[in-house]
């Protein structure tokens, strides 16, 4: 998969920001609420302290200002858990969407190119990448906006107080982010460098990890444990060469935090003594100096919140990219569109010069025509990469054609339900009974166990305790490559399809399998059923009464 | 925390590093609040003597103390923040080597076919997500808690000590209410609902994995919109509990913030009275309520870190569950083999925990030197004999003995490593010479003589760089450079083509001369060469 563009990922979250823009804006509101109660506090505190110990104030007349300061305090904390309320939903929308959109494009890529990718890479993007966006959404854009609203309200403020003091925090602001790209351009430079020694040295792990059975057999697991030791410490050392420049970054901000916090304080006590006499210096009392020391900090706050944040950012852009280039993704350069519902006979499937190519210099079918009637059990036999799955994949709808048109029982394929059995069986974590009601939800018990012994599978069935709500793998122990598949004819015998196709259905399996299978699906021919299926298997063609033979691109009667 | 114990432990093992980081941050955050608190004392001061001078009294300040303090704190702080990143992000890293190389160590000591149960992903997700839970243990809940104690207590210290016991002991009361805000409130707030919604996420993970492999039969069916449905609620389902927990989070951490603020405005309420009764200087007034309000940034850390505790800890328990427990099989009773006698097993059952036995009452002998062929379908429990021979299953019943043995797996199992590493395994002392002959033998040694890295050569993760044929001769190879003097070979010639499998079968005949060899197969006609063949039988 080619990588998205960068300004096509943001682009796209920007898209995806105006979905949640009320959650989003609610965020910044209460956290420039709480930012502004923040100002107030301290202009009370200054107050306080400038009333009682310059003007001699008795406590008991300060009272109304404590109390003010206390309603302000609780403002403030009502704000601040407003800001982590809305912050919490803004991204349950966002990636809501995103998840939407991954699966529609699974399912208008189809079961055929999805393989092409790992089930663990894809299921890696649709969870991990699509939580990398929370923190984006929820923490980091919000924070962008209140990295510049806090603050200009600080130095609008601190400006009004003392021009001077206002002149010192300004021309330190714009420095931090100068030189806090310098540094971070410093970090990506190194970052780059050792990304592939890192995500090697930490691959090692989990390769170790899954050979272990391997390991403990030739006793090596002592060897291994060692080098997994130096691996990781060797990881660890290229990982600090990174971060030390990529701290510095913050180094840069707590300097200046820091710096402009002690200008202030040794400009505001000159001011005070009076040993500055220029500019708004002698104007300064306790309440304005203490003022603007105690809200210093306050103005460089939102933007060390914002550096915190930034990995957020970073997480999310290298998410949004990878999702983006998969569903950017487009399978089958040159296909044509959906047909249009054929025409044909809904008591045959048709295909009329179908022509199909992944590669436009390698027909893997070439305008080919073929008529299968209602009840028929067809065999496609034919030496390997003729033609056999392609043509079962086209039927299931799995995938279309580049040109031509196929017609089954009158509708166009993959309009219609019906039986797949692949080359692997399909499990999934729980009951029997879960996994038969998967593709037949209204199914009754009778009939799943009935189902489970036309496959073969009752006897298994009667070993385990509950029965049907038996978990089908339990311990690590699961089903072996034969009963996987049995479990999955399983379901077709249950769900009564009109059409059943099935690609090798005994193609590696032991002989026990193999017998019920073929039992299975002579059954299924006896029920009438219209059954399409790939096979070199001698006791299947018998089973067919008819056979096709595929070859380079071409099918004839065999 | 019974979860937590064995990781505490191993992070404990290296106090001296965790202390001198907790002193980093510790000077980091001391220097952050004198900053303030000096600067608020100065400029308190210069205001007094500034307004002192002003009316013309004589009065004195110096200026070159507290000048110098706050230049001093301003530096400081910058260089221990960055100190205390860089080492303490140091010692995270250390603690991951420490955490993965236990918990290799721990897996090494637990049976194969337990550690099967998991998918490749959870595995991935166990050893990604589950572990960065744990190495991050100290940084963002240890210590910060640690420190927020220490810090809290020098400031009533200093209530004490500036102001008056009074003071001190009601600003500890609100302090002490405001910890357990930011601690133990959150923790027990959030606990249950941030477990559940880590195991939610990881059945979520098997969950789509599935999706995923049965989509072509989903498709037929057409239920992948019903079935991508229910995993869009239980996504939505697991989000929506991470939203309750950050809400709640998020209410501890403003809840704990005001109460260290009312703490500030507490001690200057006090504080003006003790002013006003001339008991304190102003300077010491403002001073006292300044540091306070610094506790809030200590403060800052702890409700994030205890809102994620529960999930650190269901992290935890899974590791403990899923590489900690089980021991390393026990080879039955070994019993004494006979001279002339390879291998004897005596009675044995071969069978999986809390499963019906596969086998029982099994007897088999094989003389040195035999070549015995053992045939059963798939599911005849053919592969897991071989594991109860190779000793990889624990034996319920019967014993067995047997001489060293080398053991291929059905599995082809390469490491993401070179050609070499992946030979050494089987004999750690064999020289290039002998490497180059095994490849010869298994028609690889042109495959790589070709390569630039000859037998540096890289092989993939799993051997991804190696057809499926060329990844199975490698293994085999490697089990034949093994000088232990039983082979036991599980499909030996998976994945080769008619003509290669014979003329390596061939060979083979050469290849273990004097050894013992098991060879287990679908059909007589994936055997090598043998005298003597089993069948099995349901």
């Amino acid at each position: 998969m080619a990588e998205a563009d960068p300004q096509e990922v943001r682009r796209w979250l920007a898209d995806l920001a105006k979905g949640s823009r009320v959650w989003i804006r609610s965020t910044v509101i209460a956290g420039t609420v709480a930012g502004v109660a923040t100002v107030i506090q301290m202009a009370l505190l200054a107050r306080i302290v400038h009333r009682g110990v310059i003007e001699k104030v008795a406590v008991a007349d300060l009272a109304p200002l404590f109390f003010s300061l206390i309603l302000v305090l609780v403002v403030r904390a009502l704000a601040q858990g407003a800001q982590a309320r809305f912050a919490a939903l803004s991204s349950e929308r966002v990636r809501r969407v995103v998840r939407r959109q991954l699966h529609n494009h699974w399912q208008a890529t189809g079961p055929v190119e999805l393989a092409q990718s790992s089930a663990g890479t894809l299921a890696r993007e649709w969870i991990d990448h699509v939580e990398a966006l929370h923190g984006y959404f929820a923490r980091f854009l919000p924070q962008m906006f209140l990295s510049v609203i806090v603050p200009s309200v600080i130095l609008v403020l601190v400006f009004w107080v003392d021009w001077l003091a206002g002149l010192f925090l300004l021309a330190s602001a714009p420095l931090i982010p100068l030189f806090m790209a310098l540094v971070g351009m410093g970090a990506e430079k190194l970052n780059q460098q050792h990304f592939d020694t890192i995500s090697r040295l930490s691959g090692q792990f989990l390769d170790k990890v899954r050979g272990l059975t391997t390991l403990q057999l030739f006793g090596q697991t002592a060897w291994a444990s060692e080098l997994i030791r130096e691996r990781s410490d060797q990881y660890r050392r290229v990982t600090m060469k990174t971060l030390r420049v990529a701290f510095l970054s913050s180094a840069v901000l707590e300097f200046f935090a820091s710096v402009a916090i002690a200008v202030v304080a040794i400009y505001i006590g000159f001011g005070l003594l009076g040993y500055i006499s220029f500019g708004p210096a002698d104007e300064l009392t306790l309440f304005s100096g203490l003022l603007v020391l105690l809200l210093a900090p306050e103005f460089f706050q939102p933007l060390r919140t914002l550096s915190q944040h930034y990995h957020d950012r970073a997480a999310a852009l290298g998410a949004s990219s990878e999702i983006l280039a998969r569903l950017n993704s487009h399978p089958y350069a040159g296909q044509a569109e959906r047909a249009a519902v054929p025409t044909g006979s809904p008591e045959r499937i048709e295909l009329r010069s179908v022509h199909k190519a992944y590669r436009p210099e390698q027909p893997v079918l070439r305008n080919c025509n073929l008529t299968i009637n209602r009840g028929d059990v067809v065999a496609l036999t034919g030496p390997t990469g003729g033609g056999k799955s392609t043509l079962l994949h086209l039927l299931a709808g799995f995938t279309v054609p580049n040109s031509g048109t196929l017609s089954v029982f009158g509708q166009a394929p993959g309009e219609f339900r019906f039986g797949w059995l692949g080359q692997k069986g399909f499990l999934v974590h729980g009951t029997w009974a879960d996994n038969l009601r998967l593709t037949s939800p209204e199914a009754s018990d009778i009939a799943i166990e009935t189902a489970l012994r036309n496959v073969g599978l009752g006897a298994l069935l009667g070993t385990r305790k509950d029965g049907l709500y038996s978990p089908v793998s339990e311990e690590g122990q699961g089903l072996s490559g034969g009963q996987a598949r049995r479990l999955s004819l399983a379901r077709i015998f249950l769900a009564d399809y009109d059409l059943i196709l099935l690609d090798e259905p005994t193609a590696g399996l032991d002989s026990d399998s193999e017998v019920f299978v073929l039992e299975a699906l002579h059954k299924l021919a006896l029920a009438g059923k219209t059954l399409v299926f790939s096979t070199h298997h001698q006791a299947l063609l018998t089973l067919a009464n008819r056979i096709l033979l595929v070859s380079g691109g071409e099918m004839r009667d065999a | 925390m019974r979860e937590l114990k064995p990781w505490l432990q191993l992070i404990f093992k290296r106090p001296v590093r965790l202390f001198a980081g907790g002193a980093l941050m510790f000077a980091t955050l001391l220097s952050g609040l004198s900053l303030l608190a000096a600067s608020g004392w100065f400029i308190t001061e210069t205001a007094i003597v500034g307004l002192l001078l002003a009316a013309g009294t004589a009065a004195t300040i110096n200026l070159y103390v507290p000048g110098g303090a706050i230049r001093f704190f301003a530096v400081s702080r910058t260089v221990f923040r960055y100190l205390e990143r860089v080492y303490n992000h140091d010692t995270v890293l250390r603690l991951l080597t420490d955490i993965r190389v236990a918990l290799f160590k721990g897996l090494a000591g637990t049976h194969g076919p337990g550690r099967s149960g998991l998918s490749g992903a959870q595995w991935l997700s166990r050893l990604t997500s589950d572990v960065d839970a744990l190495d991050t243990l100290y940084l963002r809940l240890i210590a910060p808690t640690a420190l927020a104690g220490l810090t809290t207590m020098l400031v009533l210290i200093l209530a004490t000590v500036l102001f008056d016991p009074n003071t001190a002991l009601w600003l500890t009361l609100v302090l002490l209410a405001a910890l357990l805000v930011a601690t133990a409130s959150v923790y027990l707030a959030t606990s249950d609902l941030a477990a559940r919604q880590s195991t939610r996420q990881d059945d979520l993970r098997t969950a789509v994995i599935e999706h995923i492999e049965g989509f072509p039969e989903l498709t037929a069916a057409g239920r992948t919109g019903k079935h991508a449905a229910w995993l869009m609620r239980q996504a939505h389902q697991a989000n929506a509990e991470q939203a309750r927990v950050d809400t709640r989070v998020g209410w501890h951490l403003a809840g704990s913030h005001l109460l260290i603020h009312l703490a500030a405005v507490l001690a200057l309420w006090l504080g003006l009275a003790l002013f006003q009764a001339g008991a304190i200087t102003g300077p010491v007034l403002v001073l006292l309520p300044i540091a306070l309000l610094g506790l809030a940034e200590v403060f800052a850390m702890l409700p994030d870190a205890f809102g994620k505790l529960g999930a650190t800890m269901a992290s935890a328990a899974r590791l403990n569950r899923d590489c900690r427990k089980g021991q390393r099989p026990q080879v039955g009773a070994v019993g004494e083999l006979n001279a002339g006698t390879a291998l004897q097993a005596d009675n044995i059952t071969v069978k999986y925990a809390g499963y019906a036995p596969l086998f029982s009452h099994f007897n088999l002998t094989v003389s040195s030197g035999e070549r015995l062929g053992v045939i059963g379908h798939s599911g005849s429990g053919k592969s897991s004999l071989a594991d109860a021979l190779a000793g990889l299953l624990p034996l319920p019943h019967g014993s067995l003995a047997r001489e060293a043995c080398a053991y291929l797996t059905q599995k082809t199992v390469l490491f993401d490593d070179t050609l070499r590493a992946n030979l050494l395994l089987g004999a750690p002392d064999a020289s290039d010479t002998e490497l180059w002959r095994i490849l010869e033998h298994m028609e690889l040694a042109d495959r790589f003589a070709t390569e630039p890295d000859r037998l540096d050569t890289w092989i993939g993760s799993s051997g991804s760089r190696l057809s499926g044929g060329e990844a199975r001769r490698l293994a085999l190879a490697r089990v034949l450079l093994s000088p232990a003097p039983l082979v036991i070979l599980d499909e030996p010639f998976t994945g080769l083509d008619v003509d290669t499998r014979a003329r390596i079968a061939k060979r083979l005949e050469t290849l273990l001369e004097g050894k013992t060899l098991i060879v287990l197969a679908h059909g007589p006609d994936a055997l090598p060469g043998t005298d003597r063949v089993l069948s099995l039988s349901g």
